[in-house]
């Protein structure tokens, strides 16, 4: 209630419509296709980091039946978009997705490729270069069909842990159904990683997402799972204890049945209870889950109600382009495009092929929070409501200007990518999270924001959406404020100070350390003044 | 189960051939007959449109195009032809030349799939066409050419006489899943109202099905369910004491009940559907007894229709009552806070339409296999669920129908009208001759 209370105070602009920002089509020269056929029909998403050392985000494209494609980005603080296609050791083919992470703690971003067949890890050398370390790091991976990651730091572990989702038996061609291998869950073994166990029942994963669902310490592991080919499943969340095995919440431990189309995972605190939300990508209606409230001194339990329609993301039906039949939904992803100070939600569309029981053309959704906490959709608007066959995504500040920028990978085609023009219409800071030692980039941790009274509880994380990920920059719309109050949650439980940061910045913040300003160059701060 | 499956299956890969001697080509029949049904089972569960009733017209369509196969090369075999409201005469054989029943079955059925199944994802044509690339190379196996090219083309005749037939029958087009565009509900205290946060399910599925042709049953609904309890929503009342029931059994299920519940759930998408489910039944039945293909066909024929036509007569009553579900009710006068056991499916109440199609199938299917047949129940293996015994076929439509209850999702009156109108229509498929 608190919290309610607190979002219904922001400053009065902040009541009005949400503003739409305007996007710009932009041919950047990305070459790379999700190519291929009905192996290639989910995955293809994009990784977005900085492999060149600029601190600007590259990106990295899955390339289907073709090779991966890497991109660095050459673009100008607050210019157009430009990116160069370089050789990177990462180009291989059957590649369903890409996600980038500091594996060996080295300061550089790695990747791990998930593939139609042996999975891949890549060390970053450094200037967008990468080798393979399956071997170095014992990273056994596998022949399956993989098309979900997750990654995590355990407590105290200084290896990371990936969750890695399959898909259906390839050899199944004529009883694809109820065929669903076995997902698996790569631990530590001092530099390496141990030989990996079955997160079994396994049902066909799409997405997958370590949480913090219930503000425990200890995350959980989230599933969004393909009722198309599971037989006897439903989506899932894991208990992941430090020095325990994986195992499912049960029903008697409160955990609710439900079975879509699991497709993405996008999650956020909307409301700003401390407990974030789910978005679940499917087929038709998509879903919002929220946490039921948790009595005072209990302790939470995995009951979540569906909000999307409340909210206003249900996001079930094309809204622009006259096809009035069924969406299907991919990558999700929640950012503040207009900084406005709340959260807006980016999702990626797209037929599986040629299903003509759901749309063909199926826009991309820009559904922008007003501050009453329901979103409306502004993708026709903002110029991004594309008619392409979609399926992995980012919204990422690829030109540092504050103002976050928009990537849709799509089957068949080139990615799409949008600059935003302007500066958002609001406030905005950028901070990024090191660690010292292990888990460079802070996965785990948690940035509180104050609104008022009330927190805003972001988690740090790898995993969800569609295929890819990203590593980088934390953008944080601030409305008309000056400045963030924000302070950080080390993955190891400590608590940092209460920070304020000036509106406009990038900052580096390090457990124990006052915060570092960083600046691109060029015109960002004149975006930080709330220019057009 | 499994078993058998795996069998078909490597048929359908053409990793064994079907036999090429006279005395085996009802085995082959057989072959084609189970292994194309075994993929429509999972075809209804992965194609969007397949709602119950939409699922049910399927099965009429291609059980009546099976039997039709059978019926035009065995003269012992009744043509549904005159029959089935608006069927004309199916094409004829050559009296002169000879046909292979197994080449011409496999032909009718793989151009029935996509017929009735067209709109199904990639996975389900890339099964289709697997599966028939595998039994038609296996029919065909070491038969003389000229006949098995005049047999596939026959079987395609007459699958294409039945889709243009089915062309017109007011169930042919499903837009949206089913779901109209805009719907505005009823504003009496007794009326439907959506159930769920889905946006496509504001509006009710298919509020049109009651008015499309039916099968076997006479145009205009000629079995309507009873009367229930006038609506009320005081304690004493005949309503509130239905509604009352709903929640107290929900307050102390057993796990046997919950079992039931859950076994005869059968949701869309989920499962085979409904009426899925007695055509599971009837392969598991055609299986443990060896049932030679023209007595497999003529079952899922007569079980096709009557579901079918139960589904027409089960939405022609549940849109002319509109009655408000449990849910809603329990809700609104017992407790706000209550939950049933299954998700609420998004149509009005009155009847239950697993209970008018379970009652509709037990008398179709006791009229073929008579009183008190015995059979064991596997359809939800695959998925976890344990295989049920039912003594006879009433005895299993009883269990689907107190399902509901257990479900939470009908009144018990809903559960009790709605095997007084199938069994009523289920009279009607019956009555069809399919043996001389």
């Amino acid at each position: 209630m608190k919290a309610l209370a607190a979002l219904l105070m922001l400053p009065s602009a902040a009541l009005a419509e949400p503003g739409v920002p305007v996007y710009v089509p932009e041919d950047v020269g990305i070459s790379t296709a999700y190519a291929g056929e009905y192996y290639y029909m989910v995955g293809g998403g994009v990784a977005a980091f900085d492999c060149s050392g600029d601190r600007f985000p590259d990106l990295v494209f899955a390339g289907g039946e073709g090779p991966v494609g890497v991109y660095v980005n050459r673009s100008e603080v607050g210019g157009a978009l430009a990116f160069d296609k370089v050789q990177s050791g990462a180009e291989i083919d059957r590649v369903q997705g890409v996600w980038p992470i500091d594996i060996d703690s080295d300061g550089g971003l790695d990747l791990v490729l998930l593939r139609l067949g042996e999975d891949v890890v890549l060390r970053g050398l450094g200037d967008c270069r990468f080798e393979r370390a399956n071997e170095a790091w014992g990273f056994q991976g596998g022949a399956e069909w993989s098309t979900a990651l997750a990654a995590i730091w355990e407590r105290g572990q200084g290896w990371p842990t990936l969750a890695v989702g399959a898909y259906i038996d390839q050899t199944a061609e004529a009883f694809p159904w109820g065929s669903c291998t076995e997902n698996r869950l790569y631990r530590p073994a001092g530099q390496g990683f141990a030989p990996p166990l079955p997160l079994t029942p396994s049902f066909c994963a799409l997405s997958m997402l370590f949480t913090d669902w219930d503000r425990s310490g200890t995350p959980s592991l989230r599933i969004a799972n393909d009722r198309e080919y599971y037989k006897g499943g439903q989506e899932q969340l894991w208990h992941l204890p430090p020095d325990g095995s994986p195992r499912l919440f049960t029903e008697a431990e409160g955990w609710k049945r439900l079975r879509i189309w699991g497709m993405g995972i996008a999650s956020a605190d909307l409301d700003w209870d401390g407990y974030p939300e789910y978005f679940l990508t499917s087929m038709a209606d998509n879903k919002l889950q929220a946490l039921r409230e948790v009595p005072d001194g209990a302790a939470p339990v995995p009951v979540y109600d569906d909000i999307a329609l409340k909210r206003g993301v249900t996001a079930h039906r094309p809204y622009a382009g006259g096809d009035i039949r069924p969406s299907t939904a991919w990558h999700a992803e929640f950012g503040d495009v207009n900084n406005d100070g709340r959260l807006d939600l980016f999702v990626v569309k797209g037929n599986v092929a040629k299903m003509p029981d759901f749309a063909e053309d199926d826009p991309n959704n820009l559904l922008l929070q007003g501050a009453d906490g329901v979103f409306v959709e502004a993708g026709d608007r903002a110029g991004v409501a594309s008619m392409g066959v979609g399926r992995g995504g980012a919204v990422v500040d690829l030109n540092l200007d504050g103002a976050l920028d928009l990537v849709a990978t799509r089957r068949w085609e080139v990615p799409e990518v949008w600059r935003q023009a302007g500066c958002g219409g609001g406030h905005w800071v950028q901070v990024a999270l090191h660690l010292p030692g292990a888990n460079r980039n802070a996965l785990g941790a948690v940035l509180e924001i104050r609104h008022g009274d009330a927190v805003e509880r972001r988690e740090v994380t790898l995993g969800g959406g569609q295929g890819g990920g990203k590593a980088g920059w934390l953008h944080i719309g601030l409305g008309d404020a000056e400045a963030a109050d924000l302070r950080v949650i080390w993955p190891d439980g400590s608590v940092g100070d209460w920070l304020r940061l000036a509106a406009g910045g990038f900052f580096d913040l390090s457990p124990g350390a006052a915060p570092v300003s960083w600046s691109p160059g060029g015109s960002a701060a004149d975006c930080a003044a709330g220019a057009p | 189960m499994r078993v058998l499956k795996a069998v078909v299956a490597a048929l359908w890969l053409g990793l064994c051939t079907l036999p090429a001697d006279a005395a085996a080509r009802e085995d082959a029949e057989n072959a084609v007959l189970l292994g194309w049904y075994d993929l429509v089972l999972e075809l209804v569960r992965h194609t969007a449109t397949y709602s119950p009733p939409v699922a049910s017209r399927a099965f009429a369509y291609v059980g009546v195009v099976a039997h039709e196969v059978q019926a035009g090369g065995d003269p012992a075999l009744v043509s549904l032809a005159g029959q089935l409201n608006g069927l004309a005469a199916l094409p004829a054989r050559d009296p002169a030349l000879p046909y292979d029943d197994a080449v011409a079955l496999e032909a009718a059925l793989a151009r029935a799939m996509g017929d009735f199944f067209g709109n199904t994802g990639p996975s389900g044509q890339r099964a289709m066409a697997a599966v028939h690339k595998g039994l038609a190379t296996a029919a065909a196996e070491g038969l003389d050419a000229a006949m098995a090219e005049r047999s596939r083309a026959w079987g395609e005749a007459v699958a294409d006489h039945v889709y243009q037939w089915s062309l017109t029958d007011g169930g042919a087009v499903i837009e949206n899943m089913g779901f109209p565009l805009t719907y505005t509900p009823g504003s009496g205290p007794d009326d439907w109202v959506p159930t769920n946060t889905q946006a496509l399910q504001q509006a009710p599925l298919l509020p049109g099905w009651g008015e499309n042709r039916p099968f076997a049953m006479p145009v205009g609904v000629p079995c309507k369910a009873p009367p229930y309890p006038a609506f009320a929503t005081g304690p004493g009342t005949g309503f509130y004491e239905a509604a009352q029931e709903v929640y107290e059994t929900s307050k102390v299920l057993t796990d046997e009940q919950k079992a039931i519940a859950r076994f005869w759930s059968d949701d869309p998408m989920l499962s085979p559907t409904p009426p899925g489910h007695w055509v599971a039944i009837v392969l598991q039945i055609a299986r443990r007894d060896g049932l030679s293909a023209d007595r497999t066909a003529e079952a899922l024929a007569v079980v096709g229709v009557a579901v079918a036509d139960a589904f027409i007569g089960c939405w022609s009553e549940k849109f002319r009552h509109n009655l408000i579900r449990p849910v809603t009710y329990i809700r609104r006068h017992i407790d706000p806070k209550w939950e049933p056991l299954l998700i609420t499916p998004p149509f009005p109440e009155y009847p239950s339409g697993h209970s008018v199609q379970s009652g509709a199938a037990e008398v179709a299917l006791t009229r073929l296999f008579g009183e008190g047949f015995a059979f064991d129940d596997a359809t939800h293996e695959d998925d976890g669920l344990p295989v049920r015994h039912f003594g006879s076929f009433r005895e299993a439509a009883e269990e689907a129908a107190v399902s509901r209850l257990f479900g939470g999702i009908h009144f018990p009156f809903g559960n009790r009208g709605g095997l007084v109108q199938g069994r009523c229509i289920g009279d009607w498929a019956a009555r069809l001759k399919t043996r001389s």
